[in-house]
Order: C-alpha cells, then structure tokens, then sequence
C-alpha cells in the first residue's frame, strides 16, 4: 500500500505581525517514487516545515500543487500520514490509546482497534508500554508513540519533520535503526525532514538539499547503500563520503542561514 | 489541612496547633459570655448553641430549608458550569472575540453579583429560582474566564493532529478540546463553586422565604441568637463539606 507523491512549483510567502513578507519557500518541485525514503536537508528556517505543511494540507500554497499518485489535492487527505516536528502525543490517553486514536476516530470498533493499536506499538518496539502515560516515557519513547499513532492510520504516505529533532544524538541513531526495520517492513513511502546529515544518509535512498530562505530543492543524491541497514553503517568510507557531499552543498546555505540570523 | 511534603515533625506541630485552634476560640467564646462585659443576646454560651443546634437538627424544619439551599446551590452551579463551559470555548476557539470579550468578562468577574438581586428578583420572584439565578450568575464568570483561557492555550500541534485525520468538529470538540480543557475547568469550577455559595446565601439572606440563610436571618431578627449560630454552624459545615468534595474531584482529575 503505497504511493507517488509529487510536489509542483510549490511556493509560499508569510506576512509577519510587523507587515513585512518572508518568502518561505520559492517554487519547489520534488517527486518521490512508490516505496522510496527521501529525505530532505536544510538549514533552519529554510521553509521545511512550510513544504511539509503543504503537503500535508494544513496551510495552501501560494501556488503550485501536491499531486498524490497522479491525482492534485488539497487539504488534508487520508493518503498522507504526518508526524510533527513538536512533541504531539495526547497527554491523557495510554501509549495503546494514543496509536488507536486515528482507528477511534473513524468509527473502528474498540476490540478490533485495540489489536492493531497492538500491532503498531510491539513495531514501534514499546510492547510492555502500552498503559503507561506519555508523561512515564522518555522523549524518544513519546516520539515513536506519535510515529506508532501515524503509522496504525496506514496512510500510503508517510511524512514526518523533523521527529528526532529533540532527541540526543545516540537515541537519535538508534530510533533511526528502529525507523529502517519498520521502513524495511512497510516498504512504505517516505519523507523524511531532517537538519541532520548523518541522519539523512542513514535512513534514505535519496537525500534532497534544500537552500536557505526561500527555500527551494538545490539537488537530489541517490544513497546507494545496501539495504538492510543499521547504524553500524556510519563507520564506513562511503558513508562518509555521502556525508561530504551534503555537507558541501549544505555548507553555503547553512553559512547564509547563519548570517541571516546574526543580521536580525 | 497538613501538606504531605513537609517532614513529620513539622507536620506533628501543624496538626496540633490545628486541632487546638478550635479548642481555643471555644474556650474564648465560653469566657467572654460567661464575663458580661457583652450582652447575653449577643454572645449566648456554648450550651445554649449547642441545645439550640440540638433541636435544630431534630426539627424537620431544617431539613426542608437544608434542601432547599442544596438544591439552589446544585441548580445553580450546573447552570454556571454548562453555560461557562460552553460559553468559554466558543470565546476562546476564536482569538479575535475572546480579546474583544475579556475585558467584560473580567470586570463583571469582580463585580458582586449582589447588585442583580433585584433585577433577578423582578424576572423570577422571590422563591428558590432567583436564587438559583443569581448563583448561576456568581459561577458563571469564573468558569467561563478560565474555560476561555484554557481554550486559548490548546497546544496548536494536537489540533493539528486533529485537522490531518480530518475529524470532525463535534470529534474535534470532545476528543481533542475538552480532555485539553480538563484542568482549567475544573479551575474554574473551585473557584465558581465559591462564588455560588455566597451568591445564594446572600440571596437567601436579603429576601426569601426558604433555604438556610433564610432562617438565619429570621432567628436573628426573632431574637432567636443561640439557633442563630447554630444555624451558621451548619452552613459552615455544608460549605466545608463541598469545598471537600471538590478538592478531592480536582486532584482526582486535574493532573496539572
Ligand atoms: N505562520 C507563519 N507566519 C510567518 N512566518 C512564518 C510562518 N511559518 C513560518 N514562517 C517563517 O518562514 C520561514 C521558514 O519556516 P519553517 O518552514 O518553519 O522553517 P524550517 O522548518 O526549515 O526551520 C521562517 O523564517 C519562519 O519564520
Ligand atoms: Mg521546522
């Protein structure tokens, strides 16, 4: 069950509280094939979050269209799957309650749902946890729970920004070995927002460069690493010549990111 | 009452002056009517509250105006926390109004709500209704104003959970607005519920003809001083008692 996903001439400018405009995003296009993982790297505030918000129909784009296996949408579809940036697990339900939200909400009958809630939290790897509350868990184990809660929708597409964004850099490379199981064992779609290259070229079979503000795709690099993977992975030569080449490209952007930082 | 976190000795001695603080006003209050520096009608001795108190709660009497306050105070805080809850979250789901609305709503908040016993009088008569009115009206604001502000503080991501699964506005209400709204409306309750109390008593107390603050005032202005006391004795206790109702519900719910 997966799908294409394209991204045409995509662009979007917000007006700030003082008036002033900030193109977020200039037109970007991306396609991603069925079953690939890609990934897309940038420097902060380059309009990640923007292209993932438009794509998951939660703000329209100034112009341009998604297309969802060759069909143009708008607003949020039932195909696409998103996990946020921020901490989203619902703090009064169960980590079992959480992954069954999607299937509650439409109208799964409880024994039924709590089964395949099962399902996705023993994927996810937090058997044992299912009665536990968001706040008994550890940022990484809440962060699965929102990805296990996406997941148990079986949305075609799977985007999510930035999910181990707040996460140290060891939970960070083992929830990746844990994603590339889960990936291995879906063979879902995937996009993947990342500011973090190691991360980019652990997981993905395309990694895609997004520019400083406004933000737009640079290029596309194909990983070709063998799959299965894990993150013993990251020791080797080509890996670290991946990781080179992105960081290259990333380099003059982060650079001018920096500086519009610093100037503000 | 004794916090848990102290450590016991100080706890030991919290409790203890606890219990002798009572002991000690009983004390007082005993040797300054048994002086006569105050006039026996006004300071009566605790014998003659406490027989007074006795008979009080072996008349049926009591029991008839004891229901009627329960039930004003029960119309009226139900009336209070359905229109506040539903008030404060069609403010605070939208920004714009909510920002225009707060400022009424606050300064009605701190007004006594008193001054609108005659205009409640003149809709709903004298009886239990104005009463149950004038509450609703006392628990409303608390309620709605952090209801409102609670509404306000929702965490956008989980709406957005919500808007990408493309819930409907009643599942967005009930699965996603209210268990977020569980703390400040059970906040606003505590602090409702104390606004009620007093609403209705002072309700009871200008002008009645039934409840528990009515018949205070018609012992006191009988003459009748010990059933006076008694009769605040047992509106203390009922108040006590709720407050302890709703303490235990918001630390049984509230986990904030
Ligand atoms: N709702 C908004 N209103 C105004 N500016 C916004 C809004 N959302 C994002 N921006 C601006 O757009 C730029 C891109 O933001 P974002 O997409 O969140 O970047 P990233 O996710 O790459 O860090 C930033 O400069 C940000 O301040
Ligand atoms: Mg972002």
């Amino acid at each position: 069950m997966t799908a294409t996903l394209e991204v045409r001439n995509v662009s979007k400018t917000f007006e700030s509280d003082n008036g002033d405009r900030i193109q977020a995003l200039a037109p970007a296009n991306l396609g991603v094939k069925q079953g690939e993982f890609l990934s897309i790297i940038g420097p902060s505030g380059c309009g990640k979050s923007t292209l993932f918000n438009i794509i998951g129909g939660m703000i329209p784009p100034d112009s341009g269209e998604v297309i969802v296996n060759g069909v143009s949408v708008s607003g949020p579809h039932k195909d696409i799957g998103m996990v946020f940036q921020e901490e989203s697990t619902f703090p009064w339900r169960t980590v079992l309650d959480n992954v069954a939200f999607s299937l509650e909400v439409a109208g799964m009958e409880k024994k039924e749902r709590l089964e395949k809630a099962r399902h996705f939290v023993e994927l996810v790897g937090l058997t044992g946890f299912e009665h536990h509350f968001p706040h008994q868990l550890s940022g990484g184990m809440r962060q699965r729970t929102a990805i296990a809660r996406t997941l148990a929708s079986e949305p075609r597409i799977l985007l999510m920004d930035e999910p181990f964004g707040a996460l140290d850099e060891q939970t960070r490379l083992l929830l990746g070995d844990k994603l590339l199981k889960i990936c291995d064992a879906l063979k879902q779609t995937t996009m993947l927002i990342t500011h973090n290259i190691t991360e980019a070229v652990q997981l993905s079979d395309r990694v895609a460069v997004m520019s400083y503000r406004p933000g737009t795709i640079m290029r596309t690099i194909d990983i070709e690493l063998p799959r299965p993977r894990d993150s013993e992975l990251i020791s080797t030569d080509k890996f670290a010549a991946y990781v080179g080449q992105i960081w290259e490209d990333l380099r003059t952007e982060a650079d001018r990111g920096m500086k519009a930082v610093g100037e503000a | 009452m004794a916090q848990t976190g102290m450590n016991p000795r100080l706890r030991r001695q919290v409790l203890t002056l606890q219990v002798l603080t009572p002991v000690v006003l009983v004390i007082l209050w005993e040797l300054i009517a048994r002086s006569g520096l105050l006039y026996e009608g006004v300071v009566p001795t605790i014998l003659e509250v406490a027989s007074a108190f006795w008979n009080e709660v072996s008349s049926p009497e009591l029991y008839h105006h004891f229901g009627v306050t329960l039930m004003e105070l029960f119309g009226g805080f139900t009336i209070a926390t359905l229109i506040g809850v539903v008030t404060g979250i069609a403010l605070g789901s939208r920004p714009f109004v909510s920002s225009v609305a707060d400022p009424f709503l606050s300064s009605l908040a701190t007004t006594p709500k008193i001054i609108f016993l005659p205009v409640v009088m003149l809709i709903f008569g004298i009886g239990p209704e104005s009463k149950v009115a004038l509450g609703a009206l006392g628990g409303f604001f608390p309620i709605a104003l952090s209801t409102m502000s609670g509404t306000l503080n929702v965490r956008p991501v989980l709406v957005d959970v919500g808007k990408a699964l493309n819930l409907t506005r009643w599942q967005m209400l009930v699965k996603i607005y209210l268990p977020s709204l569980v703390g400040p409306i059970i906040r606003g309750m505590r602090l409702g519920l104390g606004v009620t109390i007093i609403a209705i008593l002072l309700g009871e107390i200008k002008l009645s003809n039934a409840g528990l603050g009515f018949l205070a005032i018609e012992y006191y202005n009988t003459f009748h001083i010990a059933s006076m006391y008694s009769i605040l004795i047992i509106i203390f206790l009922t108040a006590l008692s709720i407050n302890a109702v709703m303490s235990y519900i918001s630390q049984r719910f509230d986990r904030a």
